[in-house]
């Protein structure tokens, strides 16, 4: 492929299969210990913090991940605290990190909609550096040693967080620290895919496994790689058909999604008891 | 004697999250060590939140809850790695990516601690406890594949394999078929006299209590209304509309 003898070409591709891996290794703690509705906040505020990082001259990634991290630590404390549903509290925090983004966004007239706002919308493979590289690569063997270390832990909260909490584990540290540990992989991300799509990439993959699998083990090695085949094959079909990577991507993930819904044999089984009754 | 005295609960009241009136009030209850008591009464009675108040995952809202001389309130996750329990109606959908075993061996995790992977001793005990109760053959099948009677035996299994010192059960026979709900309440009975355990069992099924208990608790309307033995507390609640039967005195 001759597009592989750039070395941004390179760049993206190893950036791709990083973040993909990550998605896809993350999504599945945020899809089982149902923390979406956070997952998604976050990815936007991940957003919002871009576009401050974007409007002041900052590091997109220092205020994306201030953003992430302080919606997060906002959020979590307040669904325990407040006694609010999760899913009020995302329909305000939502919103409002949306309208902060296009706020910073538009307040520097002298950018407007240039690149590097573009960038942050809807993700940009030219804009991943040596750096983005070094970061998504530590962040994703820590991620695996975290994933490694807690397993035992992470495994009853994903089952039942009530009965971990019954069988005498501490379950809060371990949902914070994924909640955390989504919004540093969500802005670590965000240049790839954009702060508007990014949320697709943690849930699509780890749905798609669990529509085949029935073996928690198995779910999280093979949703990490279709997240890393979905984000390659989303970067192919961009530089194919000359599209916006991050939109690509999502593209990929959805329509992946959507043949696993077909195809999966826990659903048809679902049906065919559904029929029987 | 004190340390006789298990769990003791000093007019404990317990408030749910949203809601104003208490769902227990003005509980006073000690179980001595080996006592296996029954805990019936009518539906959304408080019976549960008592169970729950027990092991900490409710905090009171009103006065004290000790369990091993603890307080539940700042020593709850050391007491709850001593208790096991099964909760109520409590059932894996299909689909969901957990086998039986790995159903059982999640209730010895509390105990293993953090960053210790579960040893061979451990899956051990998950595999007696299994064998326990006569799903040995289910260990390797996923969870929400099985029916609502064997998923009941997979999760005392789970309360078991932990080797508890007090079992905290929430109407752990509801979906027994008939066969077991002769066997499973014996086999308990059995267990709590072997491993010496105090045990408190949330049911609706009052033809249990005679043979099995030494000591029955009405809850109605969030109160304890009754404490005493099975015999007296039979014409109470006999007739009453919320507890039933065993389903073969039907027929």
């Amino acid at each position: 492929m001759i597009w592989l003898e750039y070395v941004i070409m390179q760049r993206a591709l190893i950036a791709c299969i990083l973040a993909g891996f990550l998605m896809g290794l993350i999504g599945v703690f945020v899809v089982r210990m149902r923390l979406s509705a956070i997952g998604y906040s976050m990815s936007h505020g991940a957003f919002a913090g871009a576009a401050l990082g974007v409007a002041t001259a900052m590091d997109p990634l220092v205020t994306g991940l201030a953003f992430a991290s302080g919606t997060a630590f906002l959020i979590g404390p307040i669904a325990d605290k407040a006694r609010l549903h999760v899913d009020t509290i995302t329909s305000i925090v939502f919103p409002l990190n949306m309208a902060l983004a296009f706020v910073f966004l538009t307040l520097t007239p002298e950018i407007g909609l240039t690149s590097q706002v573009a960038n942050v919308l809807w993700g940009s493979i030219i804009s991943v550096t040596n750096n983005d590289l070094v970061y998504l690569a530590t962040l994703f063997a820590s991620a695996v040693a975290i994933v490694y270390f807690t397993w035992k832990e992470l495994f009853a909260i994903m089952f039942n967080r009530k009965l971990a909490e019954a069988d005498g584990i501490r379950t809060k540290p371990f949902v914070y620290m994924i909640i955390l540990l989504s919004g540093v992989v969500i802005t670590f991300s965000l240049k790839l895919v954009g702060g508007l799509l990014i949320y697709a990439l943690i849930f699509n993959p780890a749905s798609t496994t669990l529509q085949f699998f029935e073996d928690m083990r198995t779910v999280v090695i093979v949703s990490p790689l279709i997240g890393a085949a979905t984000t390659v094959s989303g970067l192919l079909v961009s530089l194919v058909f000359d599209l916006p990577v991050g939109s690509c991507i999502v593209i990929v993930s959805t329509i992946v999604f959507a043949v696993a819904l077909l195809l999966s044999p826990k659903r048809r089984r679902k049906e065919e008891n559904g029929n029987e009754k | 004697m004190t340390e006789d005295v298990i769990i003791k609960l000093e007019n404990v009241s317990t408030v749910y999250e949203g809601e104003r009136r208490p769902a227990i009030k003005g509980i006073n209850l000690t179980v001595n060590r080996n006592e296996l008591v029954y805990v019936v009464g009518p539906n959304a009675s408080g019976k549960t939140t008592l169970l729950e108040t027990i092991n900490g995952l409710l905090p009171p809202f009103n006065g004290k809850v000790s369990v091993f001389g603890l307080d539940v309130q700042s020593h709850g996750r050391e007491v709850r790695r001593e208790i096991g329990y099964v909760p109520q109606d409590f059932m894996v959908k299909p689909g969901e990516p957990y086998t039986a075993f790995d159903v059982v061996l999640m209730g010895c995790y509390g105990q293993i601690g953090f960053l210790n992977r579960p040893s061979e001793e451990d899956k051990k005990r998950a595999e007696q406890a299994m064998k326990l109760l006569g799903i040995q053959e289910l260990a390797s099948r996923p969870m929400g594949k099985l029916s609502g009677g064997q998923q009941q035996k997979v999760m005392l299994a789970r309360a078991m394999a932990k080797k508890p010192r007090i079992l905290l059960l929430d109407e752990p026979f509801s979906n027994l078929d008939p066969d077991s709900r002769g066997q499973i309440p014996l086999l308990i009975t059995e267990l709590h006299e072997k491993q010496d355990l105090t045990t408190l069992i949330v049911t609706h099924d009052i033809h249990h209590m005679l043979e099995h208990c030494n000591r029955v608790i009405v809850v109605t309307g969030g109160r304890i209304t009754f404490d005493g033995t099975p015999e007296k507390a039979l014409p109470l609640v006999e007739n009453h509309p919320h507890t039933t039967p065993l389903e073969g005195h039907h027929h």
